[in-house]
């Protein structure tokens, strides 16, 4: 048996290095002007893994709060009469996200396909959707490419992107006297995407960014690159790494104590991420949201709903689920029909002022755009209640907030 | 040179949680021959208890430090006495996929319960500034963790060394039969020493939570890089554990600081080439205690 | 002492010991002769309870030993001494000898060890790997000794050893078998074998083909080498 040993622990060591595979989704019974003779919503994201809290199960129900709400409103006169959620766990991989799409499409009638975190996964859902000319609703990724190179006549990007990111808090901090930086980012897709948006965005501002640096993905360790971005004594250092990645960093950051040393600020922050390291730990970190639960009364009031149901407060994910889905509804029971392409065209050009958007349009290349804000995260004593987290700096408008329609988007 | 100093803790204070933990794994391995892939899950469970208590029965971190190696020892006991126990007598494969299902359980079950975005933990206090060692900053924690777990490791040493209970682990992870064939109840053994083992990795989680994001995910890549260091190290060789821990971060730290590409390959070329040239590893056969 | 009767071996289909039967009585000292591959060492692991896929009945000290644990059995009085020593070299010297618990009254005491091994005196701080193949060879009697085992289970003490040393391993066994204690010696080397055992157990394709006295086996020494092949 001893001999045997080493062969055991390296095969070990080999297995553990395999990713695993897991399933998810099941599948639903699925026959006008309606298809199936009712509305079916797609939702697919990652039901258990890194974006879970950030989007997750807790989208269905915003999603069915839409629902709710289209009910109420149109009662007897709404066109749709019977609305099914389906759901899916594509696990933030590409290929599972193809496959899962095509399955909700062919074979549980989708009429619609909404959230679908992490880029690569967005850009294989599109794929899916303009072959299939079925619609798609993107909130959680935030690639460019999907109104840029990528775009297509079904597809649309409902809430953020990386450029829009970057142009807020970039410019931001580079006008407040953050004029040299340092940005660590991970590389794979969406960090080299956020450290050129960012990089654009602040040499854009008048500012220099001093160093780049990659790092591995996922990574738990970072403690060599912070000290590595400090070396050249930046004002600010960029973090473009997200969820448990971006969490490690900042605690590494100020175990380093770079609190005092530079001004910290993140590409891609959710609520999540500030609730789960505490409030303290990022006090003072500018960057740009999208939407704030405690924003203003509507906002709130929404958010207060939400909260009942789920026992936690919304991010902006959540809101964005919430505001696709009601548009979706309303632009059917404009159409009459859930027909894609009827339905497309009551979308198009559309201006829409809900709870999510504000001053929003739905522009030529399917980007929507709205006012976005830049909000820096309050210290500990000024936090009054649970998920109170955020103050509001600027609210920087729709036009300006968004990068102009891409001239590589040719639909 | 200053950065190279810091870069040189770094790197230390990332080995300090491999070595303990690699030390838990190679005792595990040593005495029962079962490679424990819920070291990992483990190494999570120790952050994780550390915040669950600091946030439901304010459990001070220094305390927390104490009490939960206790609390993983208890849960080692349970899994050794519930599972790892009854396939002893099989193809060490056995146990290799039963601490493997019982990783993904325990992954699973903390996600059902605290979510995926991490739970929040507060930095000790004391360690959140710097220390100066001629004129170059160095962060205190880090400083802290180089030390604690060279003291840890020190203390296990004079354990194993000089204790009767210390000859008898190191008699039975050199060979488990021929101490059986000479009187020694190695069964007797084998609770206690997988309850060490686990407790020596819930002890490197409660030192990973004000450092690392405490996800039900952590512990992950972190097993896998444990492997690497074991089969470095030498396997079943206490002392290869803990050389190759500190090595190994060495090796990331500067890695990522001088070829960021190359940092986590790094890892595993050296495992290929140790594996390659010496395939006991660095202490394997003519490990001195 | 040690009684087998019947006892047969496998590993996995293969059937290696066949219908064995032998006895030692206390004091004495008796050889298992025998090809390499006859089945030397499978019995004596048999005995000691290392291997687990045999039949058949062995009674130690009057009390059948069944299905025992190897470490019951050695505390019974049981004294295992591998072919390749089973020094550890993660222990020193005095500790390799303090390992197993003692567990007869008449177990020598430590001094008493290195009154009889000097060398082992000399050397009780060093690893126990870091000893030459004669002083490993009698750190692992030694061990047993100290252990107060009443059976020894020596498994080619004599191999690799030179000449001089061989003298000093069939010594000792000499000085064992005075104190009372039980030999069951494996052994290739005939002509050391004739020198320190009371009886022989010839043994070939996994069967006891021969019993003899030591002096019937002196005797036909020279047939016994060709026999051997060696």
């Amino acid at each position: 048996m001893r001999s045997r040993k080493p062969a055991v622990l390296v095969a070990a060591a080999v297995c553990g290095c395999l990713a695993l595979a897991g399933c998810g989704g099941g599948p639903s019974a699925a026959a006008g002007k309606f298809s199936d003779g009712k509305v079916v919503i797609g939702l697919l994201n990652d039901q258990s893994g890194v974006y879970k809290d950030v989007s997750g199960p807790n989208s269905k129900v915003a999603i069915q709060m839409a629902i709710d709400d289209y009910k109420a409103k149109y009662g007897a006169k709404a066109v749709a009469k019977t609305i099914e959620i389906v759901t899916a766990d594509h696990q933030n991989k590409p290929d599972i996200a193809n496959t899962k799409a095509q399955e909700m499409y062919d074979r549980q009638n989708a009429d619609i396909i909404l959230d679908v975190p992490t880029s690569s996964a967005a850009l294989a859902v599109a794929t899916v959707a303009k072959a299939k000319r079925k619609l798609f609703i993107d909130i959680t990724a935030g690639t460019t490419a999907l109104t840029g190179k990528s775009c297509n006549k079904y597809t649309y990007a409902w809430a953020y992107d990386t450029a829009m990111l970057a142009k807020g808090t970039g410019e931001a901090v580079v006008k407040n006297g953050g004029k040299s930086w340092s940005i660590v980012y991970p590389d794979y897709a969406f960090g080299q995407n956020m450290n050129k948006s960012f990089t654009e965005a602040v040499t854009g501002a008048g500012g220099t960014v001093q160093q780049s640096i990659s790092t591995p993905f996922p990574n738990d360790n970072f403690a060599t690159f912070i000290t590595k971005a400090a070396s050249t004594n930046p004002q600010v250092i960029g973090i473009m790494a997200a969820g448990g990645d971006l969490i490690n960093f900042v605690k590494q950051y100020n175990q380093a104590g770079m609190q005092s040393k530079a001004q910290l600020a993140v590409g891609l922050m959710f609520i999540t991420d500030i609730h789960s390291l505490g409030v303290d730990q990022f006090a003072g970190t500018s960057f740009t949201d999208p939407w704030y639960w405690n924003l203003d009364a509507q906002n709130k009031a929404w958010s207060d709903r939400f909260l009942a149901k789920t026992g936690t407060r919304p991010t902006f994910a959540h809101a964005g689920n919430y505001s696709a889905a009601m548009n979706y509804l309303e632009a059917v029971q404009a159409a009459g029909t859930d027909d894609a392409d009827a339905v497309r065209k009551q979308l198009d050009g559309k201006k829409i002022n809900d709870v999510f958007l504000r001053n929003g349009e739905v522009r030529s290349d399917h980007r929507v755009v709205h006012d976005v804000y830049l909000v820096k995260v309050k210290s500990k004593s000024q936090v009054t209640q649970p998920w109170d987290y955020e103050k509001i700096v600027a609210t920087i408008p729709a036009a300006d907030a968004f990068e102009p329609v891409s001239v590589d988007c040719k639909m | 040179m200053s950065a190279f100093v810091q870069y040189t803790v770094q790197g230390l204070a990332a080995g300090g949680f491999y070595a303990l933990a690699a030390l838990g794994l190679a005792v595990i391995f040593g005495v029962l021959g079962v490679v424990n892939f819920s070291h990992g899950a483990c190494y999570m469970l120790g952050a994780v208890a550390a915040a669950v208590l600091l946030d439901v029965l304010h459990v001070h971190f220094w305390v927390a430090l104490a009490i939960v190696p206790v609390l993983l020892f208890l849960v080692g006991v349970l899994m050794e006495r519930l599972l790892i126990r009854w396939l002893l007598r099989l193809d060490p494969l056995y146990n290799f996929l039963l601490t493997f299902g019982l990783s993904l359980i325990l992954v699973d079950v903390v996600k059902r319960r605290y979510g995926v975005s991490g739970l929040p933990y507060e930095r000790p206090a004391g360690m959140t500034g710097q220390v100066h060692l001629g004129g170059i900053g160095l962060p205190t924690y880090s400083v802290f963790v180089c030390l604690f777990s060279l003291l840890i490791c020190g203390v296990v040493w004079v354990l194993l060394t000089k204790t009767r209970v210390g000859m008898i682990v190191r008699a039975c992870t050199e060979d488990a039969d021929r101490s059986r064939a000479l009187g020694i109840n190695v069964g007797r053994w084998v609770t206690p020493v997988f309850g060490f083992g686990i407790a020596l990795a819930g002890l490197a989680g409660v030192m990973a939570a004000p450092f690392r994001a405490i996800t039900a995910d952590m512990g992950g890549n972190f097993v896998i890089i444990l492997f690497a260091v074991v089969v470095i190290g030498g396997l079943g060789s206490i002392l290869g554990a803990v050389a190759a821990g500190f090595l190994v971060g060495l090796v990331e730290a500067y890695g990522q600081a001088y070829a960021p590409t190359f940092a986590q390959v790094a890892i595993f070329v050296l495992m290929a080439g140790v594996v390659l040239f010496r395939p006991a590893g660095l202490f394997g056969r003519d490990e001195t205690a | 002492m040690l009684e087998i009767a019947g006892l047969s071996a496998w590993y996995g289909e293969a059937r290696v010991l066949q219908n064995i039967s032998l006895s030692v009585h206390a004091g004495e000292v008796v050889t298992l002769v025998g090809r390499n591959g006859a089945g030397k060492t499978t019995l004596l692991r048999s005995v000691m309870g290392l291997h687990r896929q045999v039949e058949g009945a062995v009674r130690f000290d009057g009390s059948a030993l069944g299905h025992r644990s190897p470490d019951s059995r050695a505390r019974a009085g049981l004294g295992w001494v591998p072919d390749d020593r089973g020094i550890y070299a993660s222990l020193t010297v005095s500790e390799n000898l303090l390992l197993p618990p003692v567990v007869h009254p008449e177990a020598w005491s430590l001094d008493r060890v290195y009154q009889a091994f000097p060398v082992l005196a000399d050397r009780r701080n060093s690893m126990g790997t870091q000893l030459s193949g004669g002083e490993q060879q009698m750190l692992a009697i030694a061990r047993v000794l100290r252990m107060g085992s009443r059976l020894l289970l020596l498994d080619e003490p004599s191999e690799g050893l030179a000449p001089v040393m061989v003298q000093r391993i069939g010594e000792i066994i000499c000085d064992i078998k005075a104190a009372g204690v039980a030999v069951l010696l494996v052994e290739q080397n005939v002509k050391f074998a004739a020198t320190v055992a009371d009886r022989h157990y010839l043994l070939a394709q996994g069967q006891v083909v021969e019993s003899l006295s030591n002096k019937s086996f002196q005797s036909r020494e020279s047939e016994l080498l060709t026999y051997l092949g060696i």
